[in-house]
């Protein structure tokens, strides 16, 4: 496994798109948060938290990208078979891959979402709340994790982005259309941005349709249904 | 080491690739693997690498599958598709995530650089790089774990003719190192003048596994051999 | 040349597969909406003259006036009050509350009338046949004289400081009968506020709000058949919300106190009221959903267009297979220019073909699970679906163009998709509503305002925010914003796919 670990370590470390993906996370999460607290001021009735952290809402698409590429890109080279030939333990390098993109991401997330706090801080004197803070961070990394799965089950950078785009974007759009209350609120519960992001909530956990803990293992149980989905059909295919 | 492939068949939904594939490939030896488009060459060397699963048969490398090997390019070192690595990526880069893989480290990345002529452009994009030079990546790729056995699919595909001397040499001496070497080709002035044994495929199975003098003994070349061999076996599915 | 890109597309498989699932999706997602509703034939709006859906309550005080004639009186007071959160309630006018005097055919809710009055904020309005409206000469609040004069057909509004010196305000010809009802009304409609200091959905607060007014000096002249009744029109409240509007705060329960009352003593007449006579509006102060609602499958037909608009010149770099196209024809600005007219093409047809289905489907389906649906002309749903064939062609040819330009369909997808639904998004769940119509406004999210069925009237109190369905720009503005983003991305891809080399 440390074979394995290290192999995927030097591809992503030799790869020019990670250190722009790893920088484009950050910023990206940075930037838009910073805007966004520009436009108001305080104090505030609503939960200045939400958006503050709204950056995320940017890296999170990144981090999907960058996933899904780490392995989209092999497919669509061709070098997927050279990776499968060197270690025919796929699920390994699955895991290897999805250890990496973890860390990268967390680390990349982390720096993204602290500088969003801190803007968000010297504009809206939000104060500091672990767990939107550190909870948007592991978002970050659920999603990426997300992207990761898809694309090894759909072999396609493009088709897996399709998909964790309409997921993470439009499935909330869909979802605020439905008439009936108690559907809306079940959809709410399971789908994973609008689970996942009430870990962001910092006021006003009562009127949230999840709690924002079991949010966020609701995204985890999508990023995990992806990858083991992933890791099934990668053992059982021909590449 | 040898690889021995037996009895193996595959589907791929009406047409069959593979039906009742056998044949040996023995150690010291340079073992040619011929037989038109579609005879079952690539599935037969994908199903080695454990890259596709056969229907039924084995393909055993020193008696164990390849997805049983912990690091099976110490065991088997193979070229399947000269482009299948990341254009950015440069030579070097590639061999060495390839090497990590397998335990080793850079100075046997080093080594096979030398060994294929490729030092000099070793930190440049592969993705810029010539069709030879992609072949000569790719049998630097197949050597790093320094293999008993060695599996190159079309290694003179696109070779300018230094090249193709090049690997002719290159091939006889790793036979005489003792290694297991099959290769696949059509290009039978080549084959004819490095391969030892023969394995002639058509529509998914073995028409002749023979010895060079053998074959050319009988049909005065190995084009003609080849041509009778596979006539009514060539058809494009 | 189109005839070939047009070959290219149809024959790979899996994006036919992926434009026709779009074209599923676009119609599947129009039922959504119609999950549960508790809306029956009872919860339905009235229809004014000029045939939109109006709210029509108010207390009104009243007498038959056959032929010509006229009403006056002498407001003296107009106060107020107004939700401030749950359960709670504080005293002042809504700027849209009214109080005044009105003539109307008969008492049925929704049929003509013409009417003078103070308002909150907005000073004095003539305003007739629900979506008619007049502002009048400034002055104090009160105590301010009005009058109401019909003249055969025309009535006359006017108003005066003092009851001596008559200003007029205006004069409308509705289509009234020779006998009608005058009297005095007083009416106030849901409380919204867009608050800048407040984040979330709605940026907004409000609720419920009644308005008491008090009437003296009451004059008559005309040929009446009966003295004052007082009567309510429409509901106590025909406006406050039903659950399952637009607005996405759940509606909040009104002021303690009953919503209408009305005394009369010695020719002095004070009248409580709450709702509103003016067209209805979808959201926070309407009733029932909007037709738009039903084109919520948009945003997933878009994503597999705007995979295949981006595929279809990234996969050809990807393969090599870009080289060969440009030897069939090496003039790449046609070859650019042939695959925007196909991907155009086929997203427009699409979005036409799924719009014109989802709309009736959707409706059909929100109607038959009880939800109210508010009508929209039928030019309104002509514009919506030719508007969404528009939006998707912009939006693929956009792919298409940002494609070319990064060469990469997974960046490509992502900054289309980002650039597009993202905005969206985010102005309608976390964004202040000033800054999601500067949002809605700048970026290719704006041309969503095609979809867009309510209608924004200046004089009808109601958050005119995003989250409920109205668009800072117009139509075509918001798709002039698409397409000056196509245009500019379009150029860019021209300029670079004949510099670059290809590979």
């Amino acid at each position: 496994m440390t074979d394995v670990v290290r192999a995927e370590w030097t591809k992503l470390r030799t790869s020019p798109a990670t250190v722009w993906a790893v920088l484009a996370v950050a910023v990206g999460t940075a930037a838009l948060s910073a805007l966004a607290v520009t436009t108001v001021r305080c104090p505030c009735a609503g939960d200045p938290m939400t958006l503050t952290l709204v950056g995320v809402q940017l890296g999170q698409a990144v981090a999907a990208v960058f996933a899904a590429g780490v392995i989209g890109g092999e497919y669509a080279t061709g070098m997927i078979g050279v990776t499968f030939a060197a270690t025919p333990r796929r699920p390994a390098v699955l895991a290897a891959k999805a250890l990496l993109v973890s860390g990268l991401v967390g680390g990349a997330g982390a720096v993204g979402v602290v500088a969003a706090w801190a803007a968000g801080h010297a504009a809206l004197d939000t104060g500091f709340a672990a767990r939107p803070v550190f909870g948007s961070v592991l978002y970050l990394v659920l999603v990426a994790l997300l992207g990761l799965g898809a694309a090894t089950l759909t072999r396609s950078s493009a088709a897996a982005i399709g998909l964790v785009l309409a997921l993470l974007y439009v499935a909330p759009i869909v979802i605020g259309t439905v008439g009936d209350p108690d559907w809306k609120r079940h959809l709410r519960q399971w789908g994973p941005a609008d689970a996942g992001l009430a870990i962001q909530a910092s006021t006003g956990l009562d009127s949230l349709p999840i709690q924002p803990w079991a949010g966020l293992g609701v995204l985890g149980l999508w990023a995990g249904a992806a990858l083991l989905a992933g890791a099934v059909s990668v053992s059982r295919r021909d590449t | 080491m040898n690889i021995d492939v037996t009895d193996l068949s595959k589907r791929f939904g009406p047409t069959r690739a593979l039906d009742g594939m056998t044949f040996g490939v023995r150690p010291g030896l340079v073992t040619g693997f011929v037989g038109p488009n579609g005879a079952g060459k690539s599935t037969t060397m994908r199903v080695i690498l454990g890259l596709d699963a056969p229907d039924a048969g084995t393909a055993l490398i020193g008696g164990r599958r390849y997805r049983d090997l912990r690091r099976p390019l110490r065991t088997l070192g193979s070229l399947l598709d000269a482009a299948a690595f990341h254009p950015g990526r440069s030579a070097r880069n590639h061999l060495l995530w390839l090497a990590h893989s397998q335990g080793l480290g850079a100075a046997r990345v080093d080594e096979v650089l030398a060994l294929t002529g490729l030092t000099a452009v070793a930190r440049k994009k592969a993705g810029g790089y010539s069709l030879g030079m992609r072949q000569r990546l790719g049998v630097a790729a197949a050597l790093l774990g320094d293999p008993p056995t060695l599996l190159l699919d079309e290694p003179f595909n696109g070779m300018d003719p230094d090249g193709i001397i090049w690997m002719r040499g290159f091939l006889r001496s790793l036979a005489a190192e003792g290694r297991a070497v099959l290769v696949s080709s059509h290009l039978m002035g080549e084959l004819q003048d490095t391969a030892d044994h023969l394995v002639v495929v058509g529509r998914g199975r073995v028409l002749a596994d023979t010895t060079m003098p053998a074959l050319v003994a009988e049909h005065s070349s190995l084009e003609r051999a080849y041509l009778s061999l596979t006539r009514g076996a060539v058809e494009f599915r | 040349m189109i005839r070939a890109e047009w070959t290219k597309l149809r024959t790979v498989r899996g994006w036919v597969a992926a434009l026709a699932g779009g074209l599923l999706l676009i119609v599947a997602f129009s039922v959504a909406p119609g999950a549960g509703g508790t809306c029956d034939e009872t919860c339905r709006l009235p229809t004014g003259p000029e045939g939109q859906e109006v709210t029509d309550a108010f207390r009104f005080v009243h007498r038959t006036l056959t032929g010509d004639g006229s009403i006056t009186a002498r407001v003296t007071s107009f106060t107020g009050e107004r939700d401030a959160g749950p359960g709670r309630s504080e005293p002042g006018l809504v700027p849209w509350a009214k109080a005044g005097l009105i003539v109307k055919d008969g008492v049925r809710p929704g049929s003509s009338y013409a009417a003078v009055m103070l308002t909150g904020a907005h000073g004095v309005r003539m305003q007739h046949d629900y979506v008619h409206d007049v502002a009048g000469p400034t002055g104090p609040r009160t105590p301010r004289w009005l009058r109401l004069s019909r003249d055969g057909d025309t009535i006359t509004a006017a108003v005066s400081d003092d009851g001596n010196r008559w200003r007029t305000v205006g004069t409308a010809t509705p289509d009234l009968p020779s006998t009608v009802e005058v009297g005095l009304f007083v009416t106030s409609p849901q409380h919204a506020e867009v608050s800048t200091k407040v984040f979330g959905l709605s940026g907004a607060s409000g609720g419920p709000s009644t308005a008491t007014a008090t009437f003296d000096h009451v004059g008559f002249e005309g040929t009446t058949a009966a003295g004052w009744r007082t009567q309510q029109i429409g509901g106590p409240s025909a406006t406050s919300a039903v659950a399952g509007t637009d607005g996405a705060e759940e509606p909040r329960p009104g002021p303690p106190q009953p919503a209408s009352r009305s005394s009369a003593r010695d020719g002095v007449f004070t009248l409580t009221g709450n709702g509103d006579v003016a067209p209805a509006v979808s959201g926070a102060n309407g009733l029932g959903f909007s037709v738009t609602r039903t084109l919520a499958g948009t945003f997933v037909g878009l994503v597999p267009l705007v995979v295949v608009g981006a595929m279809l010149v990234t996969a050809e770099y990807r393969r090599g297979l870009l080289a060969v196209t440009l030897a069939a024809t090496p003039r790449r600005g046609r070859v650019l220019a042939a695959k925007a007219v196909v991907i155009g093409g086929v997203a427009a047809v699409l979005g036409v073909a799924g719009a014109a289905l989802a709309v009736p489907l959707g409706t059909a389906v929100m109607r038959g699970n009880g939800l109210y649906v508010n009508a929209a002309p039928t030019s309104t749903v002509v514009r919506m679906v030719l508007g969404t064939g528009l939006l998707l062609a912009l939006c693929a040819v956009f792919a298409l163009a940002v494609g070319t330009v990064v060469r990469r369909g997974a960046v490509a997808l992502t900054a289309v998709l980002g650039l597009t639904v993202l905005p969206y998004l985010l102005a309608m769940s976390v964004l202040p509503a000033r800054v999601g119509d500067w949002v809605l406004a700048v970026t290719p999210a704006a041309a969503f305002a095609a979809q867009q069925s309510a209608v924004e009237y200046s004089f009808v109190d109601n958050l005119y925010v995003p989250s409920a369905g109205y668009f800072p720009l117009p139509p075509i503005g918001g798709l002039a914003v698409l397409l000056a983003w196509t245009v500019v991305a379009f150029t860019a891809a021209l300029v670079l796919l004949g510099r670059r080399d290809v590979r």
